[in-house]
């Protein structure tokens, strides 16, 4: 022990010496002397001082000492402000998490941020109480991993998201938390509407609204119900409280009548008119479904004697209209649920909404009830935003009823490649072989013709998540190339083909059936014995066909050919072709057979430009016909971007599930490994794409892929296991590796 | 043998919804053959089976399957002590004695075999018999009825033009609410007002159909869960186990329904 020590040992803090006994004391001391002297600021040590101790109450000496080192990276990383908020916050947490290995568990997590993104922790730490509250730890630290991956390198993105600012974060962060959110709710929700109302609605989630503000009621307009992503504060009722307020837009739909015109109505009035309306369709719909009082009313929770503001007699009026037990001492609202009464007999006219709510309006207007229109909400958290209700023309707070269309296009527009970093590899260059004069008009109708299909999984092997709609799918129309493909084709490989076809045709595939009635089998069958005796019996020719067999299994088989049209399928495979050529020449060559064979085939060609926009192009649909479309289709394949194995077997995979046939496998012809331009680690790509194979097999659809070029293979025998995986350097050897395929199906 | 123990000893109940028995006792009377339309469950059978009461004719029923072959309709020669001998089908029974024949979900049955009722529901009502080499010619009191529905079964399973074009169709759906109230409440002894709530909940179900659901509640389960509730049981718990539970394995469906439900009650 160091002299100095022993001396301001005797200075410690009762907590301090209570807290750091023997070796411990002298680590501590030691600790606290190296932040003091290393020129941070005073406070800093002092708030080291002041949270190791109760640190080390719950979580331990070594984590409370370990402190030290952490704050010094942030201070240095960082800024030393954020070091010092990170040791006021380190305490409340010990607190919460239990005991030291989920303390060090998330000091981990913190210094993993510090290392990916430094500037993004200052607002993490901010929020780090409210999200342990929300998650719980290991919940965070998955969502802290996505955040970063999210933000790659760009570390205004990360902050972004730390700040809860992207709708993505708080996306995640619901789906983290295990709270429901629309997009999980969205099919439910859709048939629980035709269940009651018979028609099926348009559902759109809303997420911003004109003044980028998040949106918390339903609202709709022009038969678009557009839906609030999600309602934070009702965890555990969110699918009561969706149902409940997509009940109230029906009966505004049953129920309501034409829009109300503004007129000079103040907005206390509009708001007036609008609760009464509300109530006026409830009570309707409640005389057809009365269990619908069962999802309303546990949202309103007004308290019968509360102060009398306008949001509070609203919220008041709103539940006695609904609920009759409820009966607040408010004179007001006595008086509008006389007025409602008075006017049962005539419900069904939207007139009297208009007249009660102007009495009542005018009631509250001279009682100089303060209201404020920008800030209402609308009262209790199911009931829509009212401005379907009335027509407004121009008001610029009227969002758009197209927004979320506008929104899908912003989505396409950011996955344009003129975005992207110029990487060699990713960058959709225009080919150098004078064969292709309209390559620049390619590359615009390309970019322009994206729509986005569906979003998919993706598998992330550090964080070992699986994280939902990680990848965007936009599917991009044929590019119809020359004609005249399936000649060419035919001049170039005819004997290989012939050859193909008499291998694959003896490959058994499918189901065995028993036939009954044949010339030759393993056993009689009864029923045409019986047929022949009866025939010799009454003098008549006998039918000789008296066997049963079982029939060698009927070819069934559906295949999805995938066709990786990366920028670097541009590269020569041999003198004068691409492997893009060889690949298209291969899928054609397959395609034919099959065709002739009757197995079913789809061939989708695919690259990727980041996980928003997983590029597919449909070049044949399973049932389609082989046929001069398809030819062009293929001859129009044009190579750029990158090669997302992964993603592109899922989107496979899924699309093989409304396929009936026996078997079902997934081809995918490549030249190279996974790759992308928001992904710098190779190995994340090619263990999800092992993911996506299992998963498939899992599934009962086979995966397997042919590498192109002599330097494809190693990787690809990774994902897909050595034998479901095969190497071709020369397209003259496809007869001979092919039936590997066909063989493995046979199992 | 006769038809006698294919006779209807007790009115089967039924409530018609238009002018269904009119038009079926005119077709009858000229001996045309019907085809009846419809969902699942909505009444078809007990329609046939009220009007051969009606009429005073036996009426045999055959629940048509996918390996139903024309030996099945027609009859087989089977083997006895004696040697062979021949065994008449539901079909020829029916031609032969004088009696409604049924054939219940027609589409059911391999296509190559309702070929064999062509020449029975022309003018010539006769029945070749083939592996007998007999010609039966029809009774006086014979008719065909078949039943069809055309909802769940896929492009793959319908009728050919020619066979179609050969009868006359009643096209059958669930009753309008407050009949089929009254049927569920005297089919399983319900009140009237529990009854109406069943058939709501149906509505609900029905208005899923191609939306999720093949089919939405039938009738036949409004019964089934209408004697449930008599039994003891709450709505709630009747429609689940009678209603949504069997009619779809789609877990979210089945969420949507009970909600559904629970919104009428």
């Amino acid at each position: 022990m160091l002299v100095s020590d022993g001396i301001k040992a005797a200075a410690l803090s009762p907590a301090l010496r209570k807290a750091f006994t023997g070796p411990d004391r002298d680590a501590y001391l030691r600790a606290h002397d190296r932040l003091r002297g290393a020129g941070y600021g005073a406070g800093i040590a002092r708030a080291f001082a002041s949270a190791a101790a109760r640190v080390a109450e719950h979580a331990g000496a070594k984590e409370a000492i370990a402190l030290a080192g952490d704050a010094s990276r942030i201070a240095i990383k960082a800024r030393p402000r954020v070091a010092a908020d990170y040791l006021d916050l380190c305490p409340g947490i010990a607190m919460k998490v239990r005991g030291a290995d989920d303390f060090r568990q998330w000091r981990g997590m913190i210094v993993s941020v510090l290392e990916g993104s430094p500037k993004a922790l200052g607002a993490l730490l901010a929020r780090s109480e409210m999200l342990l509250e929300r998650l719980g730890l290991e919940a965070l630290c998955t969502w802290t991993q996505t955040g970063l991956r999210v933000g790659g390198q760009d570390s205004d993105q990360a902050l972004r998201f730390f700040q809860l600012e992207t709708p993505e974060a708080q996306r995640l962060l619901e789906r983290y938390a295990g709270e429901a959110n629309f997009p999980s709710l969205e099919t439910g929700l859709k048939s629980f509407h035709t269940a009651l109302w018979r028609h099926e609605p348009v559902l759109r989630e809303a997420i911003r609204d004109g003044s980028n503000h998040r949106v918390r009621r339903t609202g709709f307009s022009n038969g678009i119900i557009r839906m609030p992503s999600a309602f934070p504060g009702f965890k555990g009722q969110e699918q009561r409280l969706y149902r409940a307020s997509l009940a109230h837009v029906g009966a505004h739909a049953a129920y309501g009548g034409p829009r109300f015109p503004l007129g000079q109505l103040k907005p206390l009035q509009v708001a007036v008119i609008s609760l009464i309306e509300d109530a006026r369709v409830e009570t309707l719909a409640l005389r057809d479904m009365p269990g619908l009082i069962r999802l309303w009313l546990p949202f309103h929770t007004a308290a019968p004697d509360g102060l009398a503001t306008a949001p509070n007699l609203f919220a008041a009026l709103a539940r006695a209209l609904i609920d009759r037990a409820f009966q607040p001492a408010l004179g007001w609202v006595g008086k509008g649920v006389a007025m409602f009464d008075c006017a049962s007999d005539r419900l069904c006219d939207p007139a009297i909404s208009r007249e009660i709510g102007n009495v009542l309006g005018n009631d509250l207007g001279q009682t100089r009830v303060q209201f404020d229109a920008l800030s209402y909400v609308v009262q209790p958290a199911y009931r829509d935003d009212n401005l379907g209700l009335w027509d407004l023309p121009d008001d610029p707070e009227t969002p758009p009823a197209s927004d979320e269309i506008e929104a899908d296009l912003q989505d396409l527009r950011q996955c344009e490649p003129g975005d992207r970093s110029p990487d060699r590899k990713q960058e959709q260059t225009t080919p150098d072989t004078p064969a292709l004069p309209d390559a620049v008009k390619i590359v615009e109708a390309q970019t322009e013709g994206g729509r986005k299909v569906f979003s998919l999984p993706e598998y992330d092997h550090h964080a070992g998540v699986e994280r939902d709609d990680w990848v965007t799918v936009n599917a991009y129309d044929p590019i119809p190339g020359a004609p005249g493909f399936w000649d060419a084709l035919q001049q170039r490989h005819g004997t290989t083909i012939s050859r193909i076809k008499t291998v694959i045709a003896k490959s058994e595939t499918g189901k065995r059936r028993r036939l009954k009635q044949q010339a030759e089998g393993e056993t009689l069958d009864l029923d045409a014995a019986i047929d022949a005796a009866v025939a010799v019996r009454s003098a008549r020719q006998p039918d000789p066909r008296v066997y049963a067999c079982i029939m060698p299994p009927a070819r069934s088989i559906a295949v999805h050919l995938l066709l990786d049209i990366s920028q670097s399928t541009a590269d020569p495979a041999g003198p004068g072709i691409s492997i893009l050529d060889m690949e298209r020449d291969a899928a054609a060559i397959l395609a034919g057979t099959m065709s002739q064979l009757g197995d079913d085939l789809a061939i989708t060609a695919f690259s990727s430009a980041g996980r928003q926009d997983l590029r597919v192009t449909p070049v044949k649909a399973f049932g389609a016909p082989l046929d001069e479309t398809t030819g062009r289709a293929l001859s129009g394949l044009r190579s750029g971007f990158s090669t997302r194995i992964g993603a592109a077997l899922r989107f496979a995979s899924r699309g093989m599930d409304d396929v009936s046939r026996y078997r079902k496998l997934v081809l995918l012809v490549t030249d190279g490994e996974p790759s992308d331009i928001d992904v710098a680690d190779p190995e994340y790509l090619v263990a999800d794409a092992r993911r996506a194979v299992q998963h498939m097999r899992s599934q009962g659809i086979d995966a397997v892929c042919v590498a192109l070029g002599p330097e494809a293979g190693q990787r690809q025998s990774e994902i897909f296991g050595r034998k479901s995986c095969v190497q071709i350097t020369d397209i003259s050897t496809l007869p001979n590796t092919l039936p590997a395929f066909y063989l493995r199906m046979t199992r | 043998m006769s038809l006698e123990t294919y006779r209807l000893t007790e009115e089967p109940r039924y409530h018609p919804s238009a002018d269904e028995v009119a038009l079926y006792e005119a077709a009858y009377q000229m001996r045309l053959p019907v085809m009846l339309k419809g969902p699942t469950g909505c009444g078809k059978t007990r329609f046939v089976e009220h009007m051969a009461w009606k009429l005073g004719k036996p009426l045999v029923t055959v629940a048509c399957h996918e390996d139903m072959t024309a030996s099945d309709f027609v009859g087989r020669y089977l083997l006895g002590p004696e040697g062979t001998y021949w065994q008449d089908g539901p079909l020829t029974r029916a031609v032969r004695h004088g009696g409604i024949c049924y054939l219940d979900e027609i589409v059911e049955a391999r296509q190559d075999t309702t070929v064999i009722i062509h020449a029975l529901t022309d003018d010539r009502r006769i029945l070749p018999l083939e592996k007998k080499g007999e010609l039966v010619r029809a009774h006086p009191d014979f008719q065909l009825v078949i039943s069809y529905n055309p909802g769940y079964q896929s492009v793959l399973k319908d009728l050919k033009e020619s066979t179609k074009q050969r009868f006359c169709a009643l096209d059958f759906d669930y009753p309008a609410a407050p009949i089929e109230a009254g049927i569920v409440a005297s089919e399983s002894g319900l009140n009237q007002q529990d009854a109406e709530r069943l058939t709501r909940i149906a509505g609900k179900s029905r208005n899923l159909r191609g939306k999720g659901l093949d089919e939405g509640a039938s009738t036949r389960m409004l019964i089934h869960a209408g004697r449930l509730m008599v039994a003891g049981l709450p709505i709630a718990d009747a429609c689940q186990f009678a209603l949504i539970t069997p009619i779809t394995d789609d877990p979210e469906m089945r969420s949507t329904l009970l909600a559904a439900v629970d919104a009428c009650i």
